[in-house]
């Protein structure tokens, strides 16, 4: 009785009413939800800081502006000597003006002009220096720090390397490969990526025996991929603040290898070699912004790279996201 | 410091209100400077450094020496006299001059001995003298010694015939033997002292024995030297500065200007940057003149045995270059003053040459070299021209039109180390280019370090066209033909196409020869010289470009008063030099340096006819 | 201890031993023009090969080698060839020494005593003004090349001050400057790092604790905050003041101090082999021994740090 009474009822259910639920993936992940994007934290993070951002976007226009600046109308040639039209004789230290927004240097070359293309130079230097620093160093270090089979030998590798004076290995490489801006930043990144190794490198010591990376060495994850997902995303901060301060670093050292006589050819504008050319005139009064003008932009790109870097540094530590 | 100070402000009062005398002449005649170039040694018998002969000059003295106007003068030597064949000069010795110490004791007697005791020292190949081949040139049988080919020195051209007579044989006869005695390896050198000291000669000041104008009393590499006059010298009445202070700076050109101002030292080169400064101002420029040119002899090279990266096309340059036609347009495309406005921007004429032998280099009774035979007609005109460049363009385009490709690639190195060069090598690209267009030469300047530049370049023949200098090692015209002879490594001018003659030889070799050959009628050697430089010039082997030396100075120094000589160390010496009131402005300088060329021909002359 | 001392001397001496060597071999490998100076040109042939022989550039490169190892075990650091020429190494070098010391270590003492105080004062008035003074000088001196401020400050405030320009070794006012200048950047860096020190540190819990415990405020500062930062400090502070030795460069060509600024750079480019290589083998030993105090010093200041390393991956 009561049987057929299930079944009557059973069978009056309206089908159409009734749907499988289907396994939704993302369904399910909503119960984890949060909307913590670690990159985008950190970009939140540093553009919280005013001064950081405002600096950020001063660089942006000046890379920007060097780049584009050989194209706008009304630019002269940074190489280009000007002669007076009637007398054929250059240009010598002509004052700024209209025709020269930042005067003509002792050959009659366009400052303006000249400034910027060495800012292209000095920025282009920095950067290519910073990067393959940066990844040799990070090859190196991780490596150097990680696998303890070749911690000795490395180690060795690196007190020859870092008490082989430098000055030799430059003069030496600008005689084989003559002085020109790859023999320049070949010679840089040479012999600096050190450093960046022995950062990385103290850096992992540091964190290679915690307790989750034990964790994955028991489990069999391969040293590669311990490295790359393990350990290196712990660094990001430092290593980003590294390469931020290796475009100064590496700008300040093309002044001082110019000062030495192993920088760029004069005939290249470079900062350094614009300053060079201004220390000179120094005690000239009307003269001095020969000096100032490149000794301004330098300054500017140093401070910008500094606080930008620390500020970055800061905004990528996940600590400071909450 | 105060005490030193108000002890000269006495003195000067007090010499002030003694002594009448020239107005112009500073009570004090101290002189002092900065410097960055430094005197690794004091061994005067192995160095070739200019540095070091400017030292060695002040301190030791040679047989002769030259006057203010050029004029050789008895030095060591009272008087001389040379064989009918030109082949045995015998030298009588000053007696009583004397070896002092650093202390200004006395230690001996200068000695002809001395001299040969120095030439021994010299030719010992162990030694490691850099001046060794000045000497084994001239002298008999020295180059074999030098060599070890043989080893009784007996048998060298030098010996001392008793204690005051010395006497050299020659190789063979050399016209401006004499003038070689200015140059520090005929310089005498006390044996016995040589021995006691062995290796440490010339390490220091202790270790060197005097007998010039001063004595180094304290020698500081790096910091300071200081040369106090030999109260013992033999001609001491014409030292009239009697302390020099030098004081190292590697930024000397940067600084000396300014402590120039500041009343700290007595002289200063005008960096080339801040000269228009100097010019602008009433007051600084009222202080500044050019510097004494130099006898460098700067030239742009064409080669004619290129060597360069095949890139550039050697075989093309090769082909071009030896058209007389495309190296004329060339040579009067240069605007060699837009050149040398990048080292002189003001006054750029005084530096230009318009010959390889500089003016003023010798003469014969007066009539200077560059006025002699074909020399005369171009040493006065200047080589650019675009009016004769565009002229011989269009020629050279028609006589090369498919022999050569056009543009003709012209790589041309220059030195990084130099910044005046640097500068000077764009000036030329674009001032050529932009005369003789882009579709006739392509001039490519390539950087080089200093390091290890000229073996790089010019001596390993990989350059087309490029700035070269020559500095003289006697008072000879034959010295600057040695750039250009087969076995040297400018620019190979035996190796042009048709230029031969019939023993083989290219028509300026065997002009070249023919001069040298002429030993005894010196007016007739010197006009055979002319001839073939003439001949060099003008079929455009070479773009004669500048001199030496130069600049902007400010200086109390009398220029007129020093020493003057186109060879040897003479030129360095402080000796007969007075410091002045007041530097002189640039209107002075030309003044008195009129004047100065007018009174020097006449000593001239007055000197041949004695 | 002693053990480990060992190890690390005998490391040392071998890292020592392939610096030298390579440094030898490169500089063999400059070319031999520059063994000449200007005088090359005005040389014949016969000479250059003379003058090469005589300086034993002409023999097999392990003669070479082999003659300059016995040299060095017996003491003897050659004799200069280019720089000052038959002049022994070691003599040249007692008279530069002295100079690069005191001004190195009048530097150093200098910029502690500023740089600390200034890092002080900073932390202090976190924010503030002299805060903003502070970074504002330390931005400064970081941002603008050190040719250039140098240059300035000697041109300048000699001419205000009436002070001498050049350094004169009798007269102890024209030491002041140069000092004064050589400070100037590493004032800034222990400024910079004491400030964030101590910014750090006092926000740390035991100092909440010390000062509840009722501690006064000096002796927090002396034995917990002072102690703490000296540890990185004495890791890096030996070998600075070690390699004070090698000179300022900028300062000594500025104001002709006779030291060793620019002599390695200087005796690199005139190619003066055995000067090169005297001043590598010191300047490496230094180093090497500044890292090895460093490490001692900072095992002695932190009970916490271990030398020896026995952790680690495979």
């Amino acid at each position: 009785m009561i049987k057929t009474k299930l079944d009557k009822m059973l069978n009056n259910i309206d089908e159409s009413l009734f749907s499988f639920a289907e396994y939704d993936d993302s369904a399910a992940e909503k119960t984890g939800y949060s909307n913590y994007s670690y990159w985008q934290s950190t970009w939140q993070a540093f553009l919280k800081n005013r001064i950081a951002a405002f600096l950020l976007i001063l660089m942006l226009l000046l890379v920007t502006f060097t780049i584009v600046q050989p194209y706008l109308p009304n630019q002269k040639s940074p190489i280009k000597i000007y002669t007076d039209e009637k007398t054929g004789i250059q240009l010598r230290n002509h004052p700024p003006d209209g025709e020269f927004w930042f005067g003509t240097n002792s050959i009659g070359q366009d400052l303006w002009s000249r400034i910027w293309s060495g800012t292209r130079t000095s920025l282009f230097i920095g950067v290519m220096v910073g990067v393959v620093e940066a990844f040799i160093g990070i090859f190196v270090g991780a490596l150097w720090g990680y696998v303890r089979k070749l911690d000795r030998i490395i180690t060795e590798i690196y007190n020859v390397f870092d008490n082989i004076p430098t000055t030799i290995v430059l003069v030496l490489l600008t005689y084989i490969l003559r002085p020109s801006l790859s023999t320049l930043i070949f010679a840089m990144c040479a012999t600096g990526w050190l450093k960046m190794a022995r950062l990385i490198r103290n850096q992992i010591i540091i964190i290679r025996d915690r307790e989750y990376n034990l964790a994955s060495r028991c489990l069999g994850t391969p040293t590669g991929r311990i490295i790359i997902r393990n350990l290196l995303p712990y660094l990001v901060s430092i290593i980003m603040l590294k390469m931020a301060l290796a475009i100064p670093e590496a700008i300040g050292s093309e002044v001082f290898l110019t000062y030495i006589g192993l920088g760029l050819p004069l005939d290249t504008p470079s900062l350094g070699n614009l300053i060079n050319e201004g220390r000179v005139i120094m005690m000239v009064p009307s003269l001095r912004y020969q000096l100032i003008f490149p000794a301004a932009v330098l300054s500017v790109i140093t401070i910008s790279f500094y606080v930008m870097g620390n500020v970055f540094s800061d905004a990528a530590d996940p600590k400071n996201h909450v | 410091m105060k005490k030193l100070l108000s002890i000269l402000i006495i003195l000067a009062t007090f010499l002030t209100s003694c002594s009448g005398g020239d107005k112009n002449i500073n009570k004090v005649q101290e002189y002092s400077t900065l410097y960055s170039g430094e005197v690794t040694t004091l061994n005067y018998l192995i160095t070739s450094s200019e540095n070091e002969f400017a030292a060695a000059a002040n301190l030791v003295d040679g047989l002769v020496e030259h006057d203010n106007y050029g004029v050789v003068k008895p030095s060591l030597a009272t008087d001389w006299s040379v064989s009918s064949d030109g082949l045995v000069w015998t030298f009588n010795l000053r007696k009583g001059v004397k070896w002092v110490t650093y202390e200004g004791k006395e230690y001996a007697e200068v000695e002809a001995q001395d001299f040969v005791d120095a030439m021994k020292y010299v030719l010992d190949s162990k030694n490691n003298s850099s001046t060794a081949n000045i000497a084994y040139s001239v002298l008999k049988n020295a180059e074999k010694f030098y060599k070890g080919e043989i080893t009784d020195f007996t048998q060298v051209g030098i010996k001392a015939k008793d204690k005051y007579v010395l006497e050299y044989t020659l190789e063979k006869p050399t016209p401006y033997f004499l003038s070689m005695l200015t140059y520090v390896c005929f310089f005498p050198v006390n044996g016995k002292f040589l021995a006691e000291v062995g290796d440490k000669f010339g390490t220091d000041n202790t270790n060197l024995l005097y007998s010039g104008a001063y004595i180094l009393t304290t020698f500081e590499p790096q910091n300071t030297r200081i040369f106090e006059a030999n109260p013992k010298y033999w001609d001491k009445d014409n030292v009239h500065i009697k302390k020099l202070t030098y004081t190292f700076n590697k930024e000397a050109s940067t600084l000396s200007p300014e402590l120039f101002l500041r009343g700290e030292i007595t002289d200063a080169l005008i960096p080339t940057a801040s000269i228009d400064e100097w010019m602008k101002d009433p007051n600084k420029k009222d202080k500044v003149r050019p510097a004494s040119t130099s006898f460098y002899t700067f030239f742009y090279a064409f080669n004619f045995n290129p060597k360069f990266d095949a890139q550039y096309e050697p075989d093309n340059w090769k082909a071009a270059v030896n058209n007389l036609s495309f190296r004329k347009s060339l040579f009067h495309a240069l605007d060699r003053k837009a050149a040398m406005m990048t080292s002189e921007p003001y006054e750029p004429e005084r530096r230009l040459s318009n010959t390889i032998t500089p003016k003023n280099f010798v003469d014969f009774e007066g009539t200077d070299y560059v006025k002699l035979g074909e020399l005369a007609k171009i040493s006065g005109n200047d080589t650019f021209s675009p009016e004769k460049a565009l002229e011989y363009k269009a020629k050279a385009l028609e006589e090369l039109s498919g022999k050569v490709k056009f543009p003709v690639q012209i790589p041309m190195p220059y030195n990084t180390g130099s910044s005046d060069w640097t500068n000077r090598a764009q000036v030329v690209e674009q001032q050529m280019e932009k005369l003789l267009g882009t579709d006739y030469i392509n001039i490519i300047p390539l950087p080089y370090p200093a390091t290890g530049f000229l073996n790089a370049t010019r001596r390993a023949g990989n350059y087309a066209m490029m700035e070269c200098n020559w500095g003289p090692d006697y008072a000879d015209p034959e010295t600057y033909t040695d750039p250009f002879t087969p076995d040297s490594n400018y620019n190979w001018p035996h190796l042009a196409t048709g230029y031969a003659e019939s023993n083989g030889k290219n028509k300026y070799e065997n002009m070249v020869n023919a001069a040298k050959s002429e030993l005894l009628d010196l007016k007739k050697r010197y006009t055979l010289f002319a001839n073939a430089e003439a001949f060099l010039i003008n079929e455009a082997f070479v773009i004669p470009y500048a001199i030496g030396g130069g600049g902007f100075i400010a200086s109390y120094l009398d220029p007129f008063t020093a020493p003057y000589s186109p060879f040897g160390v003479s030129g360095y010496k402080f000796k007969g030099q007075i410091i002045l009131n007041k530097p002189l402005n640039t209107e002075e300088y030309k003044k008195g340096f009129a004047e100065w060329e007018k009174k020097r021909s006449e000593a001239l002359k007055a000197a041949e006819k004695k | 201890m002693l053990k480990y001392s060992l190890k690390r001397l005998g490391q040392s001496v071998i890292t020592l031993f392939i610096v030298i060597t390579i440094v030898f071999l490169l500089m063999r490998l400059m070319p031999e023009e520059g063994y000449f100076g200007q005088g090359y040109e005005k040389l014949d042939p016969i000479q250059r090969e003379t003058i090469l022989k005589n300086l034993g550039l002409r023999d097999p490169i392990y003669v070479q080698l082999g003659r300059f190892y016995r040299d060095l075990i017996r003491g003897n650091l050659g004799v200069s060839i280019v720089y000052r020429p038959r002049v022994p190494v070691a003599e040249i070098l007692k008279a530069k020494i002295p100079y690069s010391l005191y001004f190195g270590l009048g530097a150093i003492t200098l910029s502690l005593l500023a740089g600390i105080s200034l890092g002080i004062l900073m932390a202090r008035s976190k924010g503030k003004f002299w805060d903003r003074i502070g970074t504002g000088y330390v931005v400064f001196i970081n941002a603008v090349p050190a040719a250039v401020y140098y240059l300035f400050l000697q041109l300048y405030v000699t001419n205000i001050l009436k002070l001498p320009i050049l350094f004169k070794e009798n007269n102890p006012v024209s030491w002041i400057l140069p000092l004064v200048s050589m400070s100037l950047g590493s004032t800034a860096s222990y400024a910079m790092w004491m400030r964030r020190y101590m910014v750090d540190e006092l926000n740390k819990d035991y100092i909440l604790l010390a000062r509840a415990k009722g501690l006064s405020n000096k002796t927090i500062m002396v034995r917990h905050v002072f102690r703490n930062a000296f540890v990185p400090m004495a890791q890096y502070l030996p070998m600075s003041i070690l390699l004070v030795i090698a000179g300022s460069i900028y300062i000594e060509s500025l104001y002709s101090i006779p030291g060793m600024g620019g002599l390695l750079v200087d005796a690199i480019q005139r190619q003066d082999n055995p000067l090169v290589q005297a001043l590598v083998l010191i300047y490496s030993s230094l180093s090497i021994a500044g890292l090895f105090i460093g490490d001692i010093l900072m095992a002695i200041f932190d009970p916490r740090i271990k030398l020896e390393n026995h952790g680690g991956a495979r």
